[in-house]
């Protein structure tokens, strides 16, 4: 990250701060004390899944809420308020200042699923028994949603390069959709038997972000292991794919005429 | 907008919102007694089909799944000793939950008895429960209490011993198992419904679980069996009796009294047996035990 980087993305994070959007932890920390009191009440032996899958749901589309909402603004709410041109009025690179969003959302994403993790921690010491070894993937699903995000966040600033901030949300929703039925979409071109519908599938399977990659909840929540190795593969494609992403909205919004 | 107007919009907004949530609610009321009747008598399910809610679940299959475990409870909870209730939607219920969370034991395990409970207690297919819990092995090699739910729902629900005996000499070849379960196999097959076997059953469901539902219907069940064996002791005494006197005793009093008793025999809730004018023993009207079908003969019709 260059020298210039690092201030956008404090004052992105700010700016989100200032916005309340913080807020929504509140509602978090509701939800997650009534599941602890009711699930027990309502439902036979699953209250201890209830609130590693409740809870990690919550982080997973709270983030993606946030992650969209504000990933299409980064951009266009500061050409509305026109800093934008104040601000690349100054030594900074247009790719810099992309950059820099980018990095503020992910720092506020990072802050927010940090505070709900622990949040559910305290739900899970809640209802007992203590905490064992196998609580540790409970984490890796964290950190795997937060890998999620930082993809979501790049493809919803993608879009806010060259489009209006409602359709950026539909762009960024529609491939995340997408992206969750990978698996099938290439199972469907399996399934026609036609091998250039085949052929069509298994390229959109590889060129569209596999979401599904990145789904732990399931495992973590039944105290399943998670290998080390699937870890480093996991952060290495969001890495690649964020890249990708960001070098291709770099490029888009530095030929972008902004008279 | 002036003080004045400001206070009035205030003294509005704190007398009107309660109002008009009040309107509100009284109307939704009214609505709700409009539909509840034809609400009720639509399915419990709009979507049957597993796949088709894997896909809508958006990969929260299981946050998904566990609301749907909490369904097939509170729906089989809402309809257990109900007279003439049915069970239709349980069996989906159960499908979606496991489908959409395969590691999901306890819905394997509670799924098998709702559905194979027979008469009110239940939906009374233990073949839905027998493939269920096949299911769950399949998903979760590694849960042995599955193996011995199935030994269970073969002996207890389908008499069918032999297959009893391979489900829990499966279950034993598990690392985790316990030494009982290769007993057990032993045993059903050697001597299957004998009641002996259904205690020993039943002790080890006891045992083997802190689960306080379960506990508590294996203490029943327990209670009724030693009940049983009571029956059965009381019986040959009578014989006893009627050979000597010629006739059967009238209470278990006359038992004790002619010696072949040391006291009054109670059962274990501590009510004190009756015989019948035929010599058979029975349980006090008012004892709250309850002697359980014994598995015997060919396999219950499934509804």
């Amino acid at each position: 990250m260059s020298a210039t980087t690092g201030p956008v993305a404090i004052n992105t994070f700010r700016e989100a701060v200032r916005d309340r959007v913080l807020y929504n932890l509140i509602f978090f920390a509701l939800v997650m004390i009534g599941a602890a009191i009711i699930v027990g009440q309502i439902s036979i032996g699953i209250e201890r899944l209830v609130i590693i899958n409740l809870g990690l749901s919550a982080i997973s589309i709270v983030g993606l809420v946030m992650a969209i909402f504000i990933g299409v603004g980064l951009v266009s709410k500061e050409m509305e308020k026109r800093t934008l041109y104040s601000l690349l009025a100054k030594p900074i690179r247009r790719w810099e200042f992309l950059v820099g969003k980018y990095a503020g959302l992910l720092l506020t994403l990072g802050v927010n699923t940090s505070f709900m993790t622990l949040g559910l921690a305290a739900a899970l010491f809640y209802v007992g028994p203590p905490y064992v070894r196998s609580d540790a993937t409970v984490l890796v699903a964290v950190y795997f949603i937060l890998l999620e995000l930082a993809l979501v966040t790049a493809l919803a600033l993608f879009f806010s390069c060259f489009s209006s901030p409602m359709l950026s949300t539909l762009f960024t929703l529609g491939i995340y959709i997408t992206g969750v039925f990978a698996q099938d979409i290439r199972n469907f071109g399996e399934l026609t038997g036609n091998p250039a519908l085949r052929a069509a599938t298994k390229a959109l399977y590889y060129l569209i972000p596999n979401f599904h990659n990145f789904n732990a909840i399931a495992t973590a929540a039944h105290g399943g292991s998670i290998p080390f190795q699937l870890v480093a593969q996991n952060t290495l494609y969001a890495a690649l794919y964020v890249a990708l992403l960001l070098v291709a909205a770099s490029a888009v919004f530095s030929g972008r005429n902004l008279k | 907008m002036s003080l004045p107007s400001q206070k009035r919009a205030l003294w509005a907004a704190i007398v009107g919102v309660p109002l008009l949530f009040a309107a509100i609610t009284a109307l939704q009321t009214r609505i709700d007694a409009r539909t509840r009747t034809e609400a009720q008598q639509k399915e419990e399910l709009l979507l049957r089909s597993p796949a088709a809610v894997q896909k809508l679940s958006l990969g929260y299959d299981a946050l998904v799944a566990d609301i749907y475990w909490t369904r097939a409870v509170q729906y089989y909870g809402t309809r257990v000793g109900t007279e003439g209730a049915t069970f239709d939607s349980l069996w989906p219920m159960l499908d979606i939950c496991t489908t959409l969370d395969p590691k999901l034991v306890v819905a394997y395990r509670f799924g098998a008895i709702f559905l194979s409970e027979p008469g009110e207690g239940g939906a009374g297919r233990p073949d839905l429960a027998i493939e269920l819990v096949k299911r769950g092995i399949a998903a979760n090699p590694t849960e042995w209490h599955l193996n011995a739910d199935l030994g269970f729902l073969y002996y207890w629900r389908m008499r069918d011993y032999h297959a009893s005996s391979v489900a829990y000499l499966e279950g034993s070849k598990n690392p985790k198992a316990p030494p009982w379960l290769k007993m057990m196999a032993a045993r059903v097959e050697e001597k299957g419904g004998s009641l002996e076997t259904s205690r020993m059953i039943w002790s080890e469901i006891y045992d083997g679980t802190r689960d306080p539902t379960i506990r508590d219907r294996a203490a029943k069940m327990l209670r009724g069996l030693k009940a049983e064996e009571d029956e059965l002791h009381l019986d040959e005494l009578s014989a006893e009796y009627q050979k000597r006197f010629g006739r059967y005793p009238a209470s278990t009093g006359e038992l004790r009294s002619a010696g072949l008793l040391p006291g009054i025999p109670v059962d274990p809730e501590g009510y004190p047996y009756v015989i019948g004018p035929d010599g058979k023993s029975k349980l006090n009207p008012q004892s709250p035990v309850e002697i359980p079908k014994q598995p015997k003969g060919p396999p219950p019709p499934t509804k």
